[in-house]
């Protein structure tokens, strides 16, 4: 399983020199702290699929010695594993350019990661290959672009909705968010094993 | 120790425009088997199923008497692999590959490999892609052999491959098989590659197995037979497979030797068929 996951950094080892000029794009572009925390935490899983969605590596990684509830494991923990590492050097670029950032956005990034993931990591094992790479594009633009106009839409004109949602306190509130796209994470991991069990290459 | 390495029962698998239909195949640990047919034959279908890359419909695939479903990393752990295309990362160097698939095997043997490595003179820091096609597979066979499998498994290893790299790889496969008890399992539609070196013939056509025989019950079995066209009427002619004429007489391929000499008696002459022979006539008799 951790050579599973090791195997990303292996095969990514050109492009995870990309990984500082990128996060330092972001945050020189003055981006959200929250929006920065998501980019880095998707970069390293995402350039992953570019190799895994090949039949040649569906292939080979299951002629190896694994199992393929395994092989699904190995992307959903290595996705995590890789998330922490990002936070941690997010967090140093933060301090060394002086960016001012919460918790909160920590654990908004984190959650958004997680939810994006959750909804794109069965995609690449449903959509046929090539086409891919096109529909988690217009699902990343969606979750990203849309998601905050929408809630913020919903925050002005449900009073009700905002006056439920703010009776919790901010710490509840973050939990429970957190809960929620770490089940939607669990719920997508469960549903790509099913579906990888029944495919053929 | 199983006697049998691979054992399908029953094997079903359909496709929109093909099928293998209730397949029954064994393979005998310690030989070289040679897995012929033609293209679209089936060959790579059931090496996939073999390899656990797809799930028959029904039926029963064993691999030293286990199952998948229960045992499938022992089982992997135990075979060696060699596909007729690249199937490693293409954009990286042996070195790295080496890093990405040694460690999933309990026995990878570093000593080993680099063994082979220096054995087929490969380099280390050149990305797969650059090699040639017969130095793929020689990357390929050089994995494949640096972890102890019993069973080496290969989908068309002589396909694109030069005559002396071809000569190379054959050698070397007999040369594997002297040490230990190791089997090998291999496809091709080369079939002069196998008068070398098999031990047993798989045949299949359209999903079907025609024949899985030692090679030299092949030869008993299988008589090509030539003589005078006016010796063929429609009652002479049941005793072949196929039967081609030539402007010499007839050329024609028999499963049953003695019938044909009881037919003709010293008015024909038969001589041992290859395998190319065998493949053309059951080919064009399963079509008449």
């Amino acid at each position: 399983m951790i050579n599973l996951i090791r195997r990303d950094a292996i095969i990514q080892k050109m492009l995870l020199l990309g990984f500082i000029p990128f996060v330092a794009f972001f945050i020189i572009m003055d981006s959200h702290p929250a929006l920065t925390v998501l980019v880095a935490c998707i970069y390293i899983p995402f350039n992953a699929f570019s190799y895994d969605e090949k039949a040649e590596t569906n292939i080979l990684l299951n002629s190896l010695p694994y199992t393929r509830t395994e092989i699904i494991a190995a992307r959903y923990l290595g996705s995590i594993v890789y998330a922490v590492i990002s936070i941690g050097i997010v967090t140093i670029a933060f301090l060394m350019f002086n960016v001012s950032f919460s918790l909160t956005d920590m654990a908004i990034g984190v959650s958004l990661f997680l939810v994006f993931s959750g909804l794109a990591f069965p995609l690449y094992y449903i959509i046929k290959q090539g086409y891919i790479t096109t529909v988690i594009m217009i699902v990343f633009i969606l979750s990203v672009g849309f998601l905050p106009p929408f809630l913020s839409f919903l925050a002005d004109h449900f009073d009700e909705i905002t006056a439920w949602i703010f009776q919790f306190s901010e710490p509840t509130l973050y939990i429970s968010a957190a809960i929620l796209s770490l089940i939607i994470y669990m719920i997508s991991w469960s549903v790509t094993t099913f579906i990888y069990q029944r495919k053929a290459f | 120790m199983v006697e049998h390495v691979i054992e399908l029962k029953n094997v079903t698998k359909t496709f929109k425009n093909f099928s293998i239909d209730s397949l029954d195949l064994k393979v005998k640990q310690g030989f070289i088997t040679g897995f012929i047919g033609a293209n679209g034959a089936g060959k790579s279908t059931t090496i996939k199923m073999l390899m656990n890359l797809l799930k028959p419909d029904s039926g029963e695939v064993k691999m030293f008497g286990l199952d998948y479903k229960t045992h499938e990393k022992e089982i992997k752990e135990r075979i060696g692999f060699v596909y007729d295309r690249n199937v490693f990362y293409e954009g990286l160097n042996l070195k790295d590959i080496k890093r990405v698939v040694g460690p999933a095997y309990k026995r990878w043997d570093d000593d080993l490999f680099h063994h082979y490595v220096d054995q087929f003179e490969l380099p280390l820091n050149k990305p797969i892609k650059t090699f040639s096609k017969g130095m793929q597979m020689k990357a390929s066979l050089a994995i494949a052999l640096s972890h102890q499998a019993e069973l080496i498994i290969m989908d068309e290893p002589t396909a694109g491959l030069d005559p002396v790299f071809k000569r190379d790889l054959l050698d070397l496969l007999q040369e594997i098989m002297v040490e230990g008890n190791r089997t090998i399992f291999f496809s091709t539609h080369h079939t002069s590659d196998l008068d070398r070196i098999a031990d047993y013939i798989t045949f299949l056509q359209s999903g079907e197995l025609v024949f899985n025989q030692s090679i030299h019950e092949l030869s008993d079995t299988f008589g090509l037979v030539k003589g005078k066209t006016e010796l063929l009427d429609r009652d002479t002619k049941q005793a072949f497979i196929h039967l081609r004429k030539t402007n010499a007489g007839f050329e024609a391929l028999t499963s049953d030797i003695k019938q044909v000499k009881q037919i003709f008696g010293e008015s024909v002459l038969i001589e041992n068929p290859s395998l190319e022979d065998i493949m053309y006539y059951v080919k064009r008799g399963s079509r008449e």
